[in-house]
Order: structure tokens, then C-alpha cells, then sequence
């Protein structure tokens, strides 16, 4: 078994290359004793690509490998893209969020990871390079390949970074989970909400919950129900309802029961995207 | 400290196991307990989830680093004057963690001291004495 | 020449009491220098793995082990066809330490190895072969009892491990023109006492000294005659050795007998030191969690709130082996009838044979099952009646000079002074909007004779070390209860020195007095007392010897005699003038305490123990009607364990007792799928973590017991068990329903909210 700790993109690429399959790019590592032992593996945590937190010509850039600790506590996070601050802040414990990274969130693929509904609640999009060196950039809902698949193929590809629209003047972000206990749980529902408001009425929303599908879920049908209108009672009521049918969602033993949680993802799509509304500035208060 | 280990064997095995550093505990082996948490770079990490391959040439601190020569870390004596050490088990990776918080935040608030410690699962206590100690060691070191 | 200690030097508080003595053992464990069971290493030693049942019911065809003996570096395989044992057991005797021709639960034992590291002892389990014929299986406790039901165990039939019904008083006449009758059916699942030390023991053969299990153990004596038994070695041959104990709350009282017994045969077989250790999925498919309950209870009151009468039907789920679930049953049907006046009970219990883990204990025994079922009640008859359940409590509780319908003679008894002090602190009578509250009562006794009633009390010794110093000897065991150093507080108060001065010994059974142990919250009462006696007879002979010495009468303060004629006397002089004298005996204090006083008869009637604890506690809750989910916000837990010999260890056990209670309320509880632990980790079963839990306020009612070392008495257990009743009722009086299964989660809550029919 092989470590490297890559010296740069370059280092990290070759030696996937040379691994033939064999050996896989981590970050975090955290889930890597969850799984079978590869051969190699190329640690990309110290890279300047995949930790970099900026925001330049309108775009911000979040690293691959920055942690969920970094991520949550970032002021350029916390002020541009709040709703993936919380989502960060919600993971696991302070542990898990030292070392874990919102790139590894998404590649690992589990359906209620809080980064990754967090980061398709914001629009997000990931650049990936991989060993042939050719650049691809894939809406971050679209990476997912079935259940806890991811369709990053680590041994061949290296996530570098994420491309956000950072949320400004009269938009507003938010991330909302229910889980059994306060820390160490998993969500038995997330939601992430972005909404941009003029003169107190949604111009733009995108609304996601999880879990449901292997990818966070975005709610189309329910986005459009809201274009056009102010986030007041009235819409938060109609909201709740429209998730609930919109989305399909299932039951499970160590969660809780279909039924409620279809109910649930109501109330969670809901409350982010009324948080989010406020956020969105003054605008938004016509919806308290 | 130099050894020389597979570098996909866990930081946590590579302590207690190779370098006998018993004071980090096992208690999941998933990152679900924190008793074996540790400061990797000046920040709280499960070492059971740490492949030791990350660590090289990065600083590790443990429960033993705390107290040398026979003097306890501040933390370690307010945990003794409160009451917070029941079965102890949880203690070396509480102890970590509080003191991973107040490297980077020297006075807390009691909410984020809950957080800082909520990835440490203790069953004996109830947190409140562990609390207490935190808060007064903050105080202690502040001065 | 012999002179008593004048009575002045007795003083009512030792020098630590009241403040935060604690035993040295915190330094070793905050400085990560303590020494646990899976830290042990010996040279030579082996690591030992079990094969378990994939099956919950199966039948054994052939258990081929040859691949696995043919494995380098395997140095020991063991099957149960091989072992010829006979059926061994705490309560009810059902176990083999090796399954023989059947599994009864996913899990089950069937094979074990030892080898010369880990990951050769797991390939060596991976490749024995077993040829299992699967049984038809039974999950669910109340269709095992059925008839036509898959049969667990040949001497048990009907599937039923235990049972018991009860009649006393006249329950007929209770429940005929009753002004009013609550009736409800409870639930509650089995509970992990999820200890964050995984259970493990190295099993060391020494063709001398026996067998030598390092474990730490609540209970070394009882084990070590478990084991010896099974493994045909004499008493004395078999020993426990104790390292510090990772946490214990009754699952280490028996611990996990098979992992001592498998690790000690295997140890016989190899010829080295073996030790197994649980990982923490064995430890939730594989240990001994307290029993699930459905409690169908029955209550009879009148309109001004007394009650008349209560009826139980009680099916408890013993799992497919019985540890000691048949005495927890126990404690579920009855303890919890005589924190009240009622006249006539009624109960059945039965506790059934499922193919699932099976059951031991935890803290507080069941009580606090039976807690939220009774405690329910009360609010649902004061709730029908218009009346306060505050003062519903308050006429129905037990006083001083009462005897309760078990026969438990009330003692010392300030429970309605907790239940005032706590109705009081939590704001009763100024109930903040949006809110719920709720209240509830318990009593605990202090050590019940219901484990041997020839082994009731407890002993210690005292010993004059040369230096002055003084050493107890004792079997209770402290695994961070703060036990030890009350006893060195006790020992310190009667001898007139500082705690500091005193070492408690208890990890050794070669050394220490045979003990019950570290259970049914005994220690400080019966324990105590012992080391008291000790204390008192060691202090006798000092005076004695002392008085030999200085040829005059002496009178001691702070450890320092003193004679009539003015010369002063340390106790090591003392200590080594009779060390000279009768060359080289200790000077040693004896104490044995056997409580005569208290009895039962054939149904469980009499006064089990010779205290009683109590406590009530109130709470204060929130709920979000959108989700359901529950806040609790604020819990005060007033208290009556007499004196209290230390408040910052007394503190931690009611903040960590009352964390326990808000876990088994809250979130805690096994899942099952079929057979199958669905929830077998610590992220699944959830216990508490530091955001999950109100402010607590714990209320010390000090009222002298004189049953107890210096008026003191036990807390340990009870501190969990009004939790239940308290969450449950306050979350009752939030929501305007009432939920009748355990964990009050947000979706049980929810469901109950919006009138959905249970889908759990």
C-alpha cells in the first residue's frame, strides 16, 4: 500500500495514471475504513487548486478538499453562500468536520450528505480534471450514479473545485435538516434553499431536498409555483404541501417512516426557503 | 516521533499499538465515540479515522503530550476539581477536544463548548461538570 | 487499659465530607495513564474471535474447522460439540458457552479461535465452515407465547423463561364501582448500557495459581463462580484481577460471561494468555441490554384522587438466552407499587423466549419502565378528575412508618419534601406559556435481599499500614460512581484522619472480601456500613496498642493521639510499636454487616433491604407541533439519599443518571429487523451527545437515615428512574396526547399529534 501526499495537481494526476486503476485520490479519508483498502491512494488535502476559498470576477471558487470546519466558518462562506456554512456546520462533529471535505461529501455519494445538498441548493458546479489532463465542469446534481455511487471515478479523475454564484444584494441562501439528535446523526431530512427576490416577489428559486433520489433532489415543479410571488404564509403553506407531492420519498428503520417524512420534507423545503427569503434582504420581510 | 508503518493503518492503531501510547482509547473504530480523538495540527480529529499515511511530517498531539514532567495541563486539573472524571474513558479524548477548542478559542461561551465536545460521547456524567471544567479552565488560562 | 474513643472526637462531618474529595484514581485517568481492560497486553499473549450465529434460529449440521486449525499462527479452535459442558447461567441456567446443535439468535456463539494476532484469529474464524438447517423463528414476545409458536428450549415450554402473579390486598373489591379506572398498554424497547469501554478480558492458565481473568467486572465474585463452575476448576483457582473499568451501569455486573468463559478455555487450550475484546457491533448484537417490556397497566382511584388498586399484565422479552432478565422482570412488576399507598395490586409477568440478543440489566433494574407506566397513569386519572397531579402525588405518596403493599417497611423518607422541592424550583405554580410539565416520584432500595438471601451484607477490612497510612480492603467496586472515595471518607471520619490518607483496595479477588458488588445501588448503604464497622474495630485496637505505648489513655485528632500526660503519638509509631510487638502483624480492622432485620417470604412479601431512596423529579419541555419533535428544557431531580458523604460525586450522579434518563426517553431503544440488531452502532443508538440534554438541577433533601454509614444512603440508580415518568407526562401535557411507547420521538409524538394510525 502506497500513500502520497501530492505535491501538486500534477504530481497527483501522474501517479493516478500510474496506478492503472489501482490507486485513488482521497481528501478527508474519513470513510475510507468503510470500504475496501485500495492499493495507492493520493492525498490532494494540501494542493493550493483544491483548498482555495475566493471570489473572483463574480464566481466564487470553493476547493474540493476544503473542510466542512473551513467551509462552515469561512466569512466569504458565511456571507455569499450561507447555506452551505450551515449544511458544513451540521455534519458529524467537529471531528468528522476537521478533516472531512465538501468535495468528499459529494463524490461519496450518500443520498442526505449536508455539503452536497447544500452546494446543489446554491447551484453549484464542479471542475474536474482528470488523467489525460482534459477539464470537465458538471452541475454537482449531475455527478451522482446510483446509491452511495458516485459517477467520479476517483482512480481516474480528480475533483478540483467548486464554481458558485455568490449569493448578493436581494438573493439569500439557507440549509435546513431534522435529524434524532443534536450531533453524530444522520438527517432524516435536509433541505437547501436559494431564492433571489425584487421588490419583495421571487424572481429566482432553487429548492432541494434529500433524501429521496441518489442525488439531492431538486423540486422543479414547486420552484415554479413560487416564481412571481412573495414569500408570505400563504406561499410557505402552499410550499410544504406542493414537496410533499411533488417529491417522492421512502421509509426506512433507522430513519423514520415514509409517511412522515414526506411530511417533513415539506415543512424543511419550506422553512429554508423561508429563511432564505429573509436573508434576501428587506424584500423579504413581506414574507415573515 | 519517527516510525515506520503501513501508512493505510489508522493513526489510533499506530499509537497504542506501535508506539504504545495507550492514554488515546478505542472505543467504535467509525468515528461515532470520540474517545480517540487527538489534535492533528492543532485541530481535533478521530485518529481512528485517520490513515497514519496523512500524518507524516505533520504534528500530532496526544493526551500525553498534556502533562510532562508531572504537571497537568490546566484542563486536566479543573476536569479533576470538578468532578468531570467518572469512568475516565472518555476523558483523554474530551480532554483533547477542549483543549483543541481553546487553542482556537480562548473564551468560549458555554453553547460552544457543547459544540466542541459534542463529537465526544461520554455516558457517565452527563456533560455538566465536564462543562464546568472547560469554562474554568478557559478562565485559568486566560490569565 | 483499653479506652474508646471519647466521643468528642467523633465528629458528625469528616473533614472532606460535604466538599469534593475524589479518589486518586481521577489523576491516572485525566492524564490518560490509567490502565483499562483494552489496554492490557501480556507477553505471549493471543487474540481470541468468536464465530457467531448468522441465523436467528438454526439448526447445527456440521461445524467443519479443519482450514482453520491448518491457518499459521492459529493456536487454539474450540466447537461446542467438543466441549462437553453443561448448561450454566445467572438467573435461569440455558447457556452453553459453545453452541451445540442449535442457534437461537443472530449472534449466537458457535466456534471460537485464538491465534497469534487479530487478523489471523478473523481468517481463522472466516474459514470455519458450519452447514446451518434454518428453524422458524420467533421475534415478537407475545407470539412466542403463543401456542404453536417456534419453541426456543426444550425445558422451557410455552417459551416462557420465568413468570410470576401476584395477588395482594383485594384487587376484586378495588376495581368494583371504582370512581374512575385508567388503562393503558406501555412500551418499552430493550436498552444498551452502552459503556464506552467494549467489554474485554485476558484469560491467563497458570498451572499453580488457576485462572486469572483481567476484567473488570461490578461483580468479580459472582462471575468468578460462574466460570469455575463451568469450567470444573475449584473456587480458589479461579480469580479476577481488575483493570479500570470503561463504564459499567449493571452490563458489567455479569458482564459478558461467554467472552470470559470462551477466552479462559481458550487460554487452557493454547497454553498462553488469550484476550478477546467485543468490537462495539458485538457489543449491540452480542451483549446483555435490559429486557423490552409491554406493561398493560390498570388503576383504580377514587374522585378525590386516592388510589384504590392497580393491575399489571406484563410480557417482557427475554431474548433467546436469560441472564438475568427474569430478576429485572421482578423489578418492573412490583418496585415501582410502593413509592404510593395502594392497597391491592394484581400482576402477571412473563418473560418469553424470543431468537433475539439476549437480556441482562442496567441501572435502576426496570424501575424506571414500570416508572413510566404508573407515572403515566397518575396524570391520566388526575387529568379525568380535575385534580393537580402535584397534589394528586402528594396524597398518594409514601410517608414515614408506612408499610407498602410488598411489605417494604418506609423508614426514613423525605419524598414528599422532593416532590415539593422540585414543584417549587421547576415553577409550578408559574407555568410559562408554551410549555409542558411534568412530574413523577421513585423509590429504590438500597441492596434487596432478592439476590441471596443468604448473602445479604457485606464486609471489608481495615488495615494499619507502618507508615500511618491506611488501607481498605473491600470488594464494591468504583468505576467512577465515586464509591471508593466515600469509603475512604467514611474510613477517614470514623479513624479521625484525612480521606487522603486512605487507600481503597478492591481490583484483586485474591485480596479482597467476597462482595456482592457494584450493584442494585448497595454500595454506599451496605457497603459502607461494613467499612464503617472496619474502621470502628481497627480504631479500637489503635487506641488499644496505643495506649500499650504511651502507658497512659489517649484521645487522637486529625491522626495524631495524644495521652493524658501530654505525649503526643503518631499513628506510625503505633503502627510499628505493633508491628515490633507481635513481629510483623498488621494491625487490622474488621467489619462485617449483616443486615438480620430485613426478610421475605415465598410470594416476595417483606422488607426487601434496609433503606429505601427517593426522588422526584420535574420537568419542563417544549414541542414543535410542525415536527414533533421535543425540547426538553429544564429537569430538577430532588433527591432524598440521606446525608449526602460527597455533593460533587452525588452531583455527577444525578447529572449523569438524569442523561441516561432523558437518552431512554428521548432517543434511545434497539431496532430489530426480524432477528436482526438494525441499529448495532453508536451512531444508530443513539445516546445522548452534549447538545442533547436540558439544564439539570439536582435538589439534595437531606434526611439521616441511620440504616446507612453516617446517615447516608444510595443514589446511583434512582436518579434514572423518575426521568421517564417526568419526560412522558410533561411531553403529555405539551402535546394534549399522550404517547404510550418509548422513545418519545418527534415522529411518535407527531403521529399521536395528527391522530395518524401507528406505523412504527
Amino acid at each position: 500500500m502506497s500513500y502520497l501526499i501530492a505535491s501538486s495537481l500534477e504530481e497527483a494526476l501522474t501517479s493516478l495514471r500510474d496506478g492503472s486503476g489501482k490507486a485513488r485520490a482521497v481528501a478527508g479519508a474519513t470513510d475510507l475504513y468503510l470500504q475496501e483498502m485500495p492499493y495507492g491512494l493520493v492525498d490532494l488535502s494540501f494542493l493550493k487548486e483544491t483548498t482555495v476559498i475566493e471570489e473572483k470576477e463574480g464566481l466564487m471558487s470553493l476547493g474540493a478538499a476544503v473542510t466542512h470546519a473551513l467551509a462552515a466558518s469561512s466569512p466569504l462562506v458565511l456571507s455569499r453562500a450561507r447555506a452551505l456554512a450551515e449544511g458544513c456546520a451540521a455534519i458529524g462533529s467537529p471531528q468528522i468536520r476537521n478533516i472531512g471535505t465538501i468535495g468528499g461529501n459529494v463524490i461519496n455519494a450518500a443520498p442526505a450528505a449536508d455539503a452536497a445538498v447544500a452546494l446543489v441548493g446554491l447551484g453549484a458546479k464542479a471542475e474536474l480534471v482528470d488523467i489525460n489532463r482534459e477539464t470537465r465542469t458538471e452541475a454537482v446534481e449531475n455527478l451522482y450514479w446510483t446509491h452511495n455511487r458516485s459517477l467520479v471515478d476517483s482512480s481516474k479523475e480528480i475533483m478540483v473545485r467548486f464554481l458558485i454564484k455568490p449569493c448578493l444584494a436581494g438573493e439569500g441562501s439557507a440549509f435546513t435538516r431534522f435529524a434524532a439528535r443534536r450531533a453524530l446523526a444522520l438527517p432524516m431530512v435536509n433541505a437547501a434553499a436559494r431564492v433571489k427576490l425584487e421588490k419583495g416577489f421571487v424572481k429566482e428559486v432553487r429548492l432541494v431536498a434529500a433524501p429521496a433520489r441518489p442525488a439531492p433532489t431538486r423540486l422543479l415543479k414547486t420552484e415554479e409555483l413560487v416564481i412571481g410571488r412573495p414569500v408570505n404564509g400563504e406561499t410557505i403553506s402552499m410550499v410544504e404541501k406542493a414537496v410533499a407531492e411533488e417529491i417522492e420519498v421512502r421509509g426506512s428503520l433507522l430513519r423514520c417512516s415514509a409517511r412522515y417524512r414526506q411530511h417533513l420534507v415539506g415543512v424543511l423545503v419550506a422553512s429554508a426557503l423561508k429563511t432564505a427569503a429573509t436573508r434576501a434582504g428587506t424584500s423579504g420581510k413581506a414574507g415573515d | 516521533m519517527e516510525t515506520y508503518t503501513d501508512p493505510a493503518e489508522s493513526l489510533l492503531m499506530v499509537l497504542r499499538e506501535k508506539l504504545g501510547l495507550y492514554g488515546t482509547k478505542a472505543g467504535c473504530g467509525k468515528g461515532e465515540c470520540g474517545v480517540c480523538t487527538v489534535l492533528l495540527d492543532d485541530r481535533a480529529v478521530n485518529s481512528c479515522l485517520v490513515p497514519v499515511g496523512k500524518v507524516q511530517g505533520r504534528k500530532v498531539e496526544t493526551i500525553e503530550n498534556l502533562s510532562r514532567g508531572g504537571k497537568v495541563h490546566p484542563i486536566q486539573e479543573k476536569f479533576v476539581e470538578k468532578g468531570a472524571v467518572q469512568c475516565g474513558f472518555c476523558t483523554p479524548g474530551m480532554v483533547m477536544s477542549a483543549y483543541a477548542l481553546l487553542k482556537e478559542n480562548p473564551r468560549p461561551n458555554p453553547d460552544q463548548v457543547r459544540v466542541a465536545i459534542s463529537g465526544n460521547l461520554c455516558r457517565c456524567s452527563g456533560y455538566k461538570q465536564i462543562e464546568e471544567a472547560i469554562m474554568l479552565a478557559a478562565d485559568k488560562l486566560k490569565d | 487499659m483499653i479506652l474508646k474513643a471519647p466521643e468528642k472526637n467523633i465528629r458528625r462531618y469528616g473533614k472532606a465530607e460535604g466538599t469534593g474529595y475524589q479518589s486518586p484514581e481521577v489523576w491516572s485517568k485525566v492524564t490518560g495513564k490509567a490502565v483499562y481492560g483494552i489496554d492490557l497486553n501480556l507477553p505471549g499473549m493471543l487474540y481470541g474471535k468468536i464465530l457467531r450465529s448468522p441465523y436467528p434460529h438454526a439448526r447445527i449440521k456440521k461445524v467443519d474447522t479443519t482450514a482453520a486449525e491448518a491457518l499459521p499462527g492459529v493456536r487454539a479452535v474450540l466447537t461446542g460439540a467438543k466441549l462437553e459442558s453443561k448448561p450454566f447461567g445467572i438467573a435461569v441456567e440455558d447457556e452453553l458457552p459453545l453452541a451445540v446443535d442449535r442457534v437461537r439468535y443472530i449472534g449466537d456463539e458457535v466456534a471460537a479461535v485464538a491465534a497469534v494476532d487479530l487478523q489471523t484469529a478473523v481468517q481463522a474464524i472466516k474459514a470455519i465452515k458450519v452447514e446451518y438447517e434454518e428453524l422458524p423463528a420467533v421475534c415478537d414476545p407475545a407470539e412466542a407465547l403463543q401456542e404453536g409458536a417456534p419453541q426456543l428450549h426444550d425445558n422451557f415450554p410455552g417459551n416462557v423463561a420465568w413468570q410470576r402473579e401476584l395477588v395482594r390486598g383485594s384487587p376484586g373489591d378495588a376495581f368494583t364501582g371504582a370512581d374512575l379506572v385508567v388503562e393503558e398498554n406501555f412500551t418499552v424497547p430493550a436498552i444498551h448500557q452502552a459503556y464506552l469501554e467494549p467489554i474485554s478480558c485476558v484469560a491467563v492458565d497458570d498451572p499453580y495459581t488457576g485462572i486469572t481473568l483481567h476484567t473488570a467486572l461490578q461483580s468479580p465474585d459472582a462471575v468468578r463462580k460462574i466460570v469455575a463452575g463451568v469450567l470444573n476448576y475449584p473456587l480458589s483457582k479461579v480469580h479476577v484481577s481488575g483493570p479500570v473499568m470503561g463504564g459499567g451501569f449493571g452490563g458489567r455486573v455479569y458482564g459478558n460471561l461467554k467472552v470470559y468463559i470462551l477466552s479462559a478455555l481458550l487460554a487452557i487450550k493454547s497454553g498462553s494468555p488469550v484476550k478477546i475484546q467485543l468490537t462495539r457491533e458485538e457489543e449491540f448484537t452480542a451483549g446483555r441490554p435490559m429486557i423490552a417490556a409491554a406493561i398493560q397497566m390498570k388503576m383504580t382511584v377514587r374522585r378525590d384522587g386516592t388510589i384504590l388498586g392497580r393491575e399489571a399484565d406484563i410480557i417482557t422479552d427475554n431474548g433467546a438466552y436469560s441472564a438475568q432478565a427474569p430478576w429485572v422482570s421482578k423489578t418492573v412488576s412490583e418496585r415501582n407499587d410502593s413509592v404510593y399507598r395502594i392497597p391491592s395490586i394484581k400482576t402477571r409477568v412473563r418473560l418469553a423466549y424470543t431468537n433475539k440478543i439476549p437480556t441482562g440489566q442496567y441501572r435502576a433494574y426496570g424501575n424506571q419502565a414500570a416508572n413510566f407506566a404508573t407515572e403515566s397513569l397518575i396524570d391520566m386519572a388526575a387529568k379525568k378528575l380535575g385534580l393537580d397531579p402535584l397534589e394528586m402525588r402528594l396524597k398518594n405518596c409514601v410517608r414515614e412508618g408506612d408499610i407498602t403493599v410488598h411489605g417494604l417497611q418506609i423508614g426514613k423518607c423525605g419524598l414528599d419534601e422532593c416532590l415539593k422541592a422540585a414543584a417549587k424550583e421547576i415553577g409550578w405554580d408559574q407555568k410559562k406559556e408554551g410549555r409542558g410539565y411534568g412530574l413523577s416520584v421513585a423509590i429504590h432500595a438500597n441492596g434487596s435481599l432478592v439476590f441471596d438471601k443468604n448473602f445479604r451484607g457485606a464486609s471489608a477490612l481495615a488495615r494499619l499500614e507502618l507508615d500511618g497510612r491506611i488501607t481498605i480492603f473491600t470488594g464494591e467496586q468504583d468505576y467512577g460512581q465515586g464509591t471508593h472515595a466515600a469509603f475512604a471518607q467514611i474510613a477517614a471520619r470514623t479513624l479521625d484522619v484525612s480521606p487522603a490518607q486512605v487507600t481503597v483496595e478492591s481490583k484483586e479477588t485474591k485480596t479482597a472480601p467476597f462482595s456482592t458488588g457494584a450493584l442494585a445501588m448497595r454500595q454506599t448503604t451496605i457497603g459502607g456500613k461494613a467499612i464503617q464497622l472496619a474502621a470502628e474495630d481497627l480504631r479500637e485496637k489503635i487506641f488499644k496498642t496505643a495506649a500499650e505505648l504511651a502507658g497512659a489513655p489517649v484521645t487522637m485528632e486529625n491522626g495524631v493521639m495524644c495521652s493524658i500526660s501530654g505525649q503526643e503519638l503518631a499513628l506510625a509509631e503505633v503502627a510499628y510499636y505493633n508491628h515490633s510487638a507481635t513481629s510483623g502483624l498488621s494491625m487490622t480492622g474488621e467489619g462485617k454487616f449483616v443486615p438480620e432485620e430485613s426478610d421475605y417470604d415465598e410470594s416476595g412479601y417483606g422488607n426487601i433491604s434496609i433503606a429505601y431512596s427517593y426522588a422526584a423529579h420535574a420537568v419542563e419541555v417544549e414541542l414543535d407541533k410542525t415536527t414533533g419533535a421535543l425540547t426538553v428544557h429544564r429537569l430538577v431531580a430532588a433527591h432524598d439519599s440521606g446525608r449526602i458523604i460527597n455533593h460533587l460525586t452525588a452531583r455527577g450522579q444525578i447529572y449523569g443518571g438524569v442523561a441516561q434518563g432523558i437518552g431512554m426517553s428521548c432517543l434511545e431503544g434497539y431496532l430489530f429487523d426480524e432477528g436482526r440488531v438494525a441499529n448495532a452502532s453508536l451512531a444508530e443508538y443513539k445516546i445522548p451527545t452534549a447538545l442533547d440534554l436540558p439544564e439539570i438541577v439536582p435538589i439534595f433533601i437531606e434526611i439521616e437515615d441511620p440504616a446507612g454509614p453516617y446517615g447516608s444512603k444510595g443514589l446511583g440508580e434512582i436518579v434514572m428512574v423518575p426521568v421517564l415518568g417526568a419526560v412522558a407526562n410533561a411531553a403529555a401535557d405539551a402535546a394534549g396526547v399522550r404517547v404510550t411507547g418509548l422513545p418519545l420521538s418527534a415522529e411518535i409524538i407527531y403521529q399521536a399529534i395528527s391522530g395518524w394510525e401507528c406505523e412504527q
